[in-house]
């Protein structure tokens, strides 16, 4: 869907180049993309320079154009508030863009920032090969329609970068807000919702999905095949399941709640969803590395 | 001072969004601002006969566009003489006539003039869909509290938010206070928690809505018309007054019945 209208100038193209560690590239890189337009501020270059560059590449390029909020891409740099500020700064005066969100590698991985560790790079933490866009991401407009997904393909993708040791398990992606109808959610490592997971969406992570919130549309928790991943949430309200090469209905009665209102018997509990023995299971959560005896299969 | 500029969608067809447009337009025009009501729904025009005014079109919003006629001459003005203008959609072209830009061009041009624009969204999410929410500055979702329309309301929350409309505004439409009652119906709060975001409005189910939509006077000329007070309200709010949200209050009891039967003017039912 094309809501974005950039026109490109000629020199534009060759700023298309992928990003790869070329020592030469500049240090503001726009991207144009089917959905949205991203500008990616080399992350070793410093601040002042980036600035600079931003601002002569705006100021040359008037023409630059987008309808949605655009997307800025720090990579490894964990930008502070007056940093930001004075990004946003050049951006209110020099152009008409409105800045959508800040992506960064650091930005989304609070556990890691926090104990310092050496943080991977953009390429590494694993640009999934079905698609361009930067590897965590929400697909807002064009998510993957579910007739053409395989998940076997987004599973051999994961697996691929996963020998490679490029697995980043330890690092979660958090998303701060609802996952509506039609956006897809893709991460290498754990998968954090704090909202909730509506109807008609996806979520795949290579490792555990956890909802702070009512789980409706269809998670898909060790897609790579990891069958001790597992999927926690508030409530487990969800039509399909699957964990690694596992997956199940849910059961046809119950408090699952195809219908929008909710049955009034039971009130939703913090529920984990687990593989055992090549079977779904879901039972009360007590906790990520309970020994869980009582859990029920979740096929009905 | 800009005008505001208030694209009002759903995603899914019929559950009120001309409706809406024409009584919410109306509604803020009485309260003294100026208001152009624009149809998008360019192939399938129904705002015009919502507002009655069909038998006034000479130009049509693709003219305009195309530079056929000034704006002014596409520009109909209200039969109550408010300071209520419609831009009637072409209804032998179709969505592709227009592109977001060239829309978005017009309502920047109108908001050098006017208080509010509203544009009435097609039931979509196709080019007709991309058209309106490009121009528009504000977003308003109308739903019903059906499975369905909320399931598209939510699709559409989404795609507002990645085309940079943040926090729209819900409007509950063809709510009945019995049903929500009985429990056959959801509720605000129901509605409210599915897809998480503030709800602007409740319209109750009101027969009389359709009465008046049939005769092309929006319903909120009508003093009896109970939806037509919840529009007035939801105008209010969107002016910026605080009107805290009515509860539905459904009192099928001996008295108002009796007092419906009889047609003692005055309001029967409180509702939202």
């Amino acid at each position: 869907m094309g809501w974005v209208v950039v026109i490109v100038e000629s020199s534009m193209a060759e700023a298309e180049s992928p990003p790869k560690a070329d020592k030469q590239q500049p240090a503001v890189l726009i991207k144009g993309r089917g959905t949205g337009v991203a500008f990616n501020l080399d992350e070793n270059a410093p601040l002042e320079e980036v600035a600079r560059e931003l601002d002569c590449q705006l100021a040359g390029r008037s023409t630059l154009f987008s309808k949605g909020g655009i997307t800025i891409n720090t990579g490894n740099r964990t930008l502070s508030v007056d940093e930001e500020e004075e990004i946003r700064r050049i951006f209110r005066e020099k152009s008409g863009l409105k800045i959508a969100r800040f992506v960064s590698v650091a930005g989304v991985t609070a556990e890691a920032e926090a104990d310092g560790s050496a943080l991977p790079n953009a390429e590494s933490i694993g640009i999934l090969p079905l698609t361009d866009a930067p590897p965590t991401r929400r697909t807002r407009q064009n998510p993957t329609p579910l007739s053409e997904f395989s998940s076997a393909d987004l599973a051999r993708a994961l697996s691929g970068l996963s020998s490679q040791g490029q697995r980043t398990r330890d690092r979660a992606l958090i998303v701060r807000g609802t996952i509506r109808s039609g956006e897809t959610v893709q991460h290498l490592g754990d998968l954090v919702v704090l909202g909730d997971v509506n109807p008609g969406s996806e979520v795949l992570a290579d490792g555990d999905i956890v909802v702070m919130g009512s789980l409706k549309g269809l998670p898909h928790a060790g897609a790579s095949g990891d069958n001790k991943a597992a999927v926690i949430a508030l409530e487990i309200a969800c039509p399909r399941l699957r964990i690694g090469g596992a997956e199940a209905n849910a059961p046809a009665s119950g408090s699952v709640g195809a219908r929008g209102r909710k049955q009034d018997n039971a009130t939703p509990q913090p529920t984990i969803a687990y593989t055992r023995q090549g079977k779904i299971h879901v039972s009360p959560f007590a906790g990520r590395f309970a020994r869980y005896t009582k859990g029920v299969p979740y096929e009905g | 001072m800009k005008g505001r500029t208030i694209v009002i969608t759903s995603g899914k067809g019929g559950v009120g969004k001309t409706t809406a447009t024409a009584n919410l337009g109306t509604a803020l025009a009485m309260r003294g601002h100026s208001v152009v009501v624009i149809d998008t729904d360019i192939g399938l025009r129904n705002l015009d006969v919502i507002m009655g005014l069909e038998n006034r079109i000479v130009y049509d919003l693709v003219n305009v566009i195309e530079g056929k006629c000034r704006l002014r001459q596409a520009m109909i003005q209200d039969k109550n003489r408010l300071e209520l203008y419609l831009i009637p959609a072409a209804q032998t072209r179709d969505k592709d006539s227009i592109t977001p830009e060239q829309l978005k061009g017009l309502c920047g041009e109108l908001e050098n003039e006017f208080d509010f624009i509203l544009i009435d969204c097609p039931a979509g999410i196709e080019q007709g869909f991309k058209n309106a929410v490009a121009a528009a500055g504000e977003a308003i979702i109308v739903t019903t509290p059906e499975v369905s329309a909320i399931r598209d309301a939510d699709r559409v929350i989404g795609l507002l938010e990645a085309s940079g409309l943040h926090r729209p505004k819900l409007i509950i439409n063809r709510i009945s206070a019995e049903m929500v009652k009985r429990g056959d119906m959801m509720g605000q709060e129901d509605v409210e928690s599915l897809l998480a975001m503030e709800v602007i409005g409740l319209v109750p189910a009101d027969e009389r809505t359709v009465a008046a939509a049939n005769r092309g006077i929006p319903t909120v000329h009508d003093g009896r018309s109970t939806a037509g007070a919840a529009f007035k309200r939801i105008a209010a709010r969107i002016d910026g007054e605080e009107v805290p949200l009515q509860q539905l209050d459904a009192r099928p009891g001996m008295f108002n019945r009796l007092r419906d039967m009889v047609g003692i003017k005055g309001r029967a039912y409180s509702h939202a």
